[in-house]
């Protein structure tokens, strides 16, 4: 069958930057930062700052329930809950086989293991809960979006760490375009700031110490002061549908996924790599058919990481050639933090903002670019433009792993 | 609070169900508690009475009553009743 066109029917994201779609779109317009010194018990780690969700579990679990999800799950269950809700979409025995998940996390349920290790480890209690297993399982976040809303169509969990929920997206939104399923919940989270797992991030000597004058300015992309990413946590999830029959219903479509580039650098466990990202960048402007100019904006990976932002910035400027003088670029991790496996997610809904409103998050911080960056950059503050024909949303992970998303208008 | 007043207040928030409903006659699984369910839940009545059901006297163990006798004789022969 001719491949069929993919829509985004429905959002929801829980974030250090507010629990919906709504208020995350405030947060970015105003270029506020969720970014904040942990609790002491995390800073012994040596990582000082994080991006934190204000979290309670009750406003969608009974305590007893809470306690069987890892937070990483409670996370994906709210956005999904809300993106399922923003659709519209019933699901209902006639169609819940053709109804599928594709999730993505770096980690899966890092706060259950922690217990568990810490029980056995630390205390030298060889008992620990009988629910460690499901609950930190790296599916468990996806298995439990599919078993709440009773989802039987295709199920796939994605771990490729940065680009865990990029890839997810992209791979659902092949599903839904080879009629694999009629539509597809697909998203991804992340929830690992405990002090084991934060003790190996400081480890990789790669983490933002807090700037001296603003906690909350401690990522800085692509600014000559810039000194290392920042570990955040939450979830995005969206429905992707298939457009013939999102129009049929009478959905509100917020865009077109039409393109999704994968590739691997197979270069270096940690440091990216040009080349790997260009063909990403290509293949993706490809499948959707655009040229380099169609992209009014790119939501950067952007880590603020001293080698990372560099290669990305070329690599940017190799595919955009002279587009890249007049495409808007942005680091919204400045912002919300590095969510690792729910990144892609999250700053795909960040891409989808900008296409939908012409509201361009900004970098935050950027007083001080670097010239090794030669970026049209949204800095400091967001920017009004003409809502973009497409925009484009790039995660490039350790290990190799390059996604890149392209969204355009509907 | 008896023994098996308090495993029935622990069931009830476990599982969400209203303690007066408990029947401490009824089957397990008849109370919506499957099998894994049942072993956390397990986990959790070893940590409040401080005592360890081994794996034959979970597979005896069928219904409320069942495990409030379970737990009983072993909070005596721990010298805990």
């Amino acid at each position: 069958m001719a491949a069929r066109r993919v829509a985004v029917t429905g959002a929801g994201l829980v974030s250090p930057l507010g629990a919906s779609l709504e208020e995350f779109h405030r947060s970015l317009a105003a270029g506020r930062s969720g970014i904040r010194r942990l609790a002491p018990e995390l800073e012994r780690s040596g990582v000082q700052v994080g991006a934190t969700v204000d979290w309670n579990p009750t406003v969608l679990f009974k305590e007893a329930e809470a306690a069987n999800l890892d937070r990483v799950s409670q996370f994906a269950l709210y956005a999904a809950a809300q993106a399922l809700a923003a659709s519209g979409l019933q699901v209902t025995d006639l169609n819940r086989d053709r109804v599928g998940v594709s999730w993505g996390t770096g980690m899966g349920g890092a706060h259950a293991l922690e217990a568990a290790y810490k029980q056995v480890y630390g205390a030298g209690e060889w008992r620990v809960r009988p629910l460690t297993v499901v609950m930190s399982m790296s599916n468990a976040a996806g298995s439990n979006v599919a078993l709440r809303h009773g989802l039987r169509g295709p199920f796939a969990n994605y771990s490729t760490a940065c680009s865990s929920s990029a890839m997810a997206l992209g791979e659902a939104m092949r599903a839904v375009a080879a009629g694999r399923a009629d539509a597809m919940i697909a998203g991804g989270s992340e929830a690992l700031l405990t002090p084991g797992v934060l003790a190996a991030w400081q480890a990789l000597r790669t983490l933002a110490p807090a700037d001296r004058a603003d906690p909350a300015a401690s990522c800085k992309p692509f600014d000559k002061r810039r000194a290392g990413l920042v570990l955040g946590e939450g979830s995005a999830a969206f429905v992707l549908e298939d457009e013939s029959r999102a129009r049929a219903r009478g959905a509100r479509i917020y865009a077109l996924l039409t393109g999704y580039g994968n590739s691997c650098d197979a270069v270096h466990m940690s440091r990216p790599d040009r080349d790997g990202q260009m063909r990403a960048m290509r293949e993706a402007l490809a499948e959707a058919d655009l040229p380099p100019d169609a992209i009014g904006y790119i939501n950067a990976h952007g880590t603020a990481t001293a080698v990372g932002d560099v290669v990305e910035a070329e690599a940017i400027n190799a595919v955009f050639g002279p587009a890249a003088r007049e495409v808007r670029v942005s680091s919204t991790k400045s912002l919300h933090g590095h969510l690792l496996g729910g990144s892609g997610a999250l700053e795909f809904a960040a891409a989808l903002l900008a296409l939908e409103r012409g509201v361009l998050p900004p970098t935050g911080f950027l007083d001080e670019p670097d010239p090794a960056c030669a970026l049209r950059h949204v800095a400091r503050e967001a920017e009004r433009i003409a809502p973009p024909r497409a925009v484009m949303s790039n995660s490039f992970a350790f290990g190799g792993s390059n996604v890149v998303l392209v969204a355009a208008r509907a | 609070m008896d023994t098996l007043a308090r495993i029935r207040e622990l069931a009830a928030k476990e599982f969400a169900i209203n303690p007066e409903g408990l029947d401490p006659k009824a089957p397990l699984d008849a109370l919506g508690i499957d099998s894994l369910s049942f072993i956390e839940f397990m986990f959790k009545v070893e940590e409040e009475f401080g005592v360890a059901v081994s794996d034959e006297d979970l597979k005896a163990i069928r219904t409320l009553a069942d495990l409030e006798r379970h737990v009983a004789a072993a909070l005596t022969a721990a010298g805990k009743a």
